[in-house]
């Protein structure tokens, strides 16, 4: 028989013992298996196999380098140490499932929420824009004059002006000139209206993309006579050229004019936000001679892409040098009239760039007050657990061993909550994203990329190690003796109670800070729901009605076809009214332009006053129930006349009377002298905005083919839309009928921003109020568990029901208060954040504060009563009996 | 930190282990040292368990080690040698010295004369 170790014991201890224990291990059991083999050789095998059987089932840990200083797990052993308290917790976890299951959900919901607002965060602010080099590009503005147009920071460009800087700037790579028409699509079933980017020469060279198929305009197309040529957008391909490649160079009919395709676009060109982009099609920009010595009206925009090594800021520098020269060579026109670049993200996205921050911040303490929340919980299995703590400790683990393994636990649940709030915001993602596309810029590309997938590693990370550290730096200062003696009773009283008290007011203070801010939301939306707009939203439906140029070539012919309209809508039963008028308040866009009042010396034209200028007829001021203040409205009997609004009224005459009073509004014609026949009440075109100065400008012979009729009904108004169009058809069935709502669906839409801010400030603060309750549920029943035998002395010494209850309420109520201080102290910091915001409510809203303040201190009596009713119902005989 | 002694508290296997590396000088092993904790305490102990001790010893300094040659009687491997050093040498003293005072006048009782 040989004296060697059999071959299977050797290969099975090669597999399981620790490489660097193998050579001396099976060394050693060669050595004794040899001279015990010589004596009894059955024996010395039962022992051998004995050996190696306590070997494989405990194998030795793997050595630890011989460092005096500090043992400890390093390295390859700390991976292993981390990996068997990753299995260990995920035992316990199974062993205990609603424990697991609470703290997942919580963190999953909290996880879930922030990771959604983030995708949209990163969508909107942190992606660049899917253009060559986006950074580079720059949207071009005038600055006018502050006097005229007080307030406003940017104004469109005029075309002599644009061309002077485009010819005159070197930090520029190019510019371009850009605006929008409408033009109707017939020919092709029910007329369609689209709208078109009519874009400069430089346009697409600028944004650096190229066609998916054909190409872009040549030069020569930019000539009025030359430029009936389309680049169309990937989604008109697919809708109505059927996705064919051979779309290039057929020939499409637009207000009987025939333009033919020659490039389609590829689908990413389509930046949701920026509407030169998201146009179904483009015509090259074809001015006349006379059209580009236009000076004094602005109405073109335009993008720029900065030159190679040129800051913003020089560029900016050298558009202001410019537009100085301009000043001086065009003082009449140019006065006043300054130059600016605005990064084009920026411009893109600016305006929500705060709303967002706040709500990921907002999102973000809801994360934070369900951590407090999970590390209560935690904590409190951690106290339950200090028997095991104390003799895992006694068997020589050391703190920081202890420590690791609570923070393991904890993080092994966060990485679940975080997995389920991956696929929770997945699912917010896809819903809230068709919910904002049209409201939040770039929103509609929110998606679960790498960089949110980075967020959620991230976030469940610092989840899981903020909401374990307390616990587990609590559990490591435990005192062994203490919790061993005392068999495992944990005290109410100590400081595991303290860091509980800590954690809610904590949770009350963030609760308090994201109701505030629910709750200045809320009152804002409400003051612009109920803001007195100017006019009576409430009844009155709207459609939009645009005549092609092509077929409606004369004035008469339009005033004609829209009187008619008129006559037939007013007409219909259950009509009270109807008026036209070319743009409707709250729906954005109009006419500003300056006025000379007759009779006073004439200033330049960027020193007269402004006005926004509409244009309308008989019977829009009695649709819209604007009330009419003096003088009256217009009749059929008019050639041309004026309305003016009251702040109109102000500005131009003061206190004197204007009725009779002539004015000019010198771009549309010097020679013009409109009599102001009425004056009424002011509209607001942004409900958070004051009414501007506004004149109602009627001529006959000078209709608006692009008009928006207004209609009152008797009852609900959206019962007229189908007779109303109808009605269209009946007169022209090749007339695009577009936007039939409500005048409140319209209202309600410009609130869209406000909603989706209130309502996730609402649910956030919802769930940071149920999250705080539970804490405070909870640590209450924890303490009262704990004070059961001081409860049942208290009451066999004749304490009453409601002295306990009121002990304990008292109990819970003490770090509320503290939290409710600290939380309005935060609120009131956090208000400038929301002071731009709100409307009609300042961001430290007394009042809403107080009532917040209430709300807190109620819920957390109710959560406290549950534990104080327990803690009454003790009786003492078994309390003490059982302890 | 809960034991606040200078001098490490010791368990009472490592207690064995220490003395048994003390009893064999310079002839101090693994397989060794098993074998003299078991001729004199007469517990069977594992080869793994004396090697985890050994090495958690060697971790608190009172314990160092070095490998020696292979040799064909244990099939070609090596030994790895261990000494006392003089924190362990303080730290047996310690737990003796408590042992035989707690037990001090008990003889008689323990039935241990």
């Amino acid at each position: 028989m040989s004296d060697r170790i059999p071959p299977l014991a050797v290969r099975l201890l090669s597999r399981r013992l620790p490489p660097e224990w193998q050579d001396f291990i099976l060394g050693d059991l060669e050595e004794e298996f040899r001279a015990r083999a010589a004596s009894a050789p059955a024996a010395a095998r039962r022992w051998l196999w004995g050996q190696v059987l306590r070997c494989l089932i405990t194998p030795p840990a793997p050595s630890r380098p011989a460092s005096r200083s500090r043992p400890g797990p390093r390295g390859d052993s700390f991976m292993r140490t981390l990996l068997s308290d990753a299995r260990h917790a995920l035992r316990v976890f199974t062993r205990t499932p609603s424990y697991a299951v609470a703290v997942v959900a919580v963190l999953a919901l909290g996880i879930g929420a922030n990771t959604a607002i983030f995708s949209i965060v990163n969508a909107v602010l942190l992606r660049p824009l899917p253009f060559e080099a986006p950074g580079r590009l720059v949207r071009l503005f005038h600055i006018p004059p502050q006097a005229t147009f007080p307030g406003m920071a940017t104004f469109s460009l005029s075309p002599a002006n644009f061309l002077d800087w485009q010819r005159e700037s070197r930090s520029f790579e190019a510019m371009a000139a850009y605006s929008f028409r409408q033009l109707t699509l017939t020919g092709a079933g029910n007329a369609e209206a689209l709208r078109v980017a009519v874009v400069g020469p430089e346009f697409f060279r600028i944004v650096r993309t190229q066609p998916a198929l054909g190409r872009t305009f040549l030069p020569e197309e930019h000539e009025p006579e030359r430029s009936r040529v389309l680049v169309v957008s990937d989604g008109f391909w697919r809708s109505h050229l059927g996705g064919a490649r051979d779309a290039v160079g057929r020939t499409l009919t637009f207000d009987g004019q025939a333009f033919t395709v020659v490039g389609v676009m590829p689908p990413q060109f389509s930046v949701r936000a920026w509407g030169a982009t998201t146009v179904p099609m483009w015509r090259p920009l074809a001015w006349t001679g006379k059209e580009r010595a236009v000076r004094e009206n602005h109405n073109y925009q335009a993008i720029g892409r900065l030159a190679d090594g040129v800051s913003l800021g020089a560029a900016k520098a050298e558009l202001e040098v410019i537009s100085k020269r301009l000043e001086r060579q065009y003082p009449a026109d140019n006065a006043g009239w300054g130059g600016t670049a605005i990064p084009l993200q920026e411009l893109l996205v600016g305006d929500v760039r705060t709303s967002l921050w706040i709500l990921l911040g907002a999102v973000a303490l809801v994360l934070l007050i369900a951590c407090a929340n999970v590390g209560n919980l935690i904590l409190a299995r951690s106290m339950g657990r200090q028997k095991e703590l104390a003799i895992r400790a006694a068997l020589g683990a050391g703190r920081r061993r202890v420590f690791q393994h609570l923070i393991v636990e904890s993080l092994v649940l966060a990485l679940a909550g975080g997995a389920l709030g991956l696929f929770l915001a997945g699912w917010a993602i896809s819903t809230g994203r068709t919910m904002l596309e049209d409201q939040v810029p770039r929103a509609g590309e929110a998606s679960l990329d790498v960089r949110v997938l980075l967020f959620v590693a991230g976030a469940s990370l610092l989840t899981g190690v903020l909401a374990g550290a307390i616990p587990a730096l609590r559990a490591g200062r435990t005192d062994l003796n203490d919790t061993l003696k005392e068999g495992g009773r944990s005290d109410a009283s100590g400081a595991g109670s303290f860091t509980r008290r800590v954690l809610i007011v904590a949770e009350v203070a963030l609760s308090l800070m994201l109701l505030m801010g629910a709750g200045v939301m809320l009152r804002s939306l409400h003051n612009l729901r109920n803001v007195d707009a100017g006019f009576n939203p409430r009844g009155v439906l709207k459609v939009e009605i645009t005549l092609p140029d092509a077929r409606y070539k004369e004035p008469a012919q339009i005033r004609g076809f829209f009187d008619a309209l008129l006559e037939r809508v007013r007409a219909l039963p259950g009509v009270v009214s109807a008026g036209m008028i070319d743009t409707l308040p709250a729906t954005g866009g109009g006419s500003v332009q300056p006025i000379v009042v007759e009779g006073r010396p004439e200033l330049k034209p960027s020193e007269q006053p402004t006005v926004s200028v509409r244009f309308g007829g008989g019977g829009y001021i009695k649709t819209m129930e604007i009330p009419l203040l003096a003088g009256r409205d217009f009749i059929a009997a008019d050639a041309e006349a004026m309305l003016i609004s009251a702040s109109a009224a102000k500005l131009l005459w003061g206190d004197a009377d204007p009725l009779g009073k002539r004015v000019t509004l010198p771009l549309i014609s010097r020679e013009l002298k409109i009599e102001v026949i009425g004056i009424v009440g002011d509209v607001r075109e942004q409900l958070s905005e004051q009414a501007p100065p506004t004149v109602y400008y009627y001529k006959r012979d000078l209709p608006f083919g692009q008009t928006a009729v207004a209609i009152r009904s008797a009852g609900d108004p959206l019962l007229l839309a189908r007779p109303v169009i109808a009605a269209v058809r009946a007169m022209d069935r090749d007339l695009p009928v577009q936007e039939v709502r409500t005048m409140d669906q319209v209202i309600e839409e410009t609130l869209v921003a406000e909603r989706f801010r209130a309502l996730l400030l609402q649910i956030f603060a919802g769930a940071a109020l149920a999250l705080a309750s539970v804490g405070i549920y909870s640590v209450l029943s924890y303490l009262v568990r704990g004070r059961r035998r001081e409860i049942g002395i208290r009451t066999a010494l004749g304490a009453r029901t409601g002295d306990v209850v009121r002990m304990v309420v008292i109990e819970g109520l003490k770090p509320a208060l503290l939290g409710i201080a600290l939380g309005a102290a935060g609120a009131l910091l956090a208000a400038r954040l929301l002071e731009k915001m709100v409307f009609g409510v300042t961001a430290t809203d007394p009042l809403t504060l107080t009532a917040v303040a209430f709300t807190l201190l109620a819920v957390s009596v109710a959560a406290s009563l549950v534990p104080a009713w327990r803690a009454s119902k003790l009786d003492p005989l078994i309390v003490l009996r059982d302890s | 930190m809960w034991f606040k002694s200078k001098t490490a508290a010791l368990g009472d296997f490592e207690q064995l282990v220490l003395l048994g590396v003390l009893r064999l000088a310079d002839e101090a092993y693994g397989a060794s040292i098993r074998q003299e904790i078991h001729a004199r305490s007469g517990r069977d102990v594992s080869i793994n368990a004396v090697y985890t001790t050994l090495d958690r010893l060697e971790g608190k300094g009172l314990l160092r080690s070095w490998v020696g040659e292979p040799t064909a009687q244990r099939g070609g491997r090596r030994r790895k040698f261990y000494a006392v050093t003089p924190a362990g040498v303080s730290a047996v003293r310690h737990a003796y010295l408590a042992l035989r005072s707690m037990a001090d006048g008990l003889e008689d009782r323990l039935g241990a004369k």
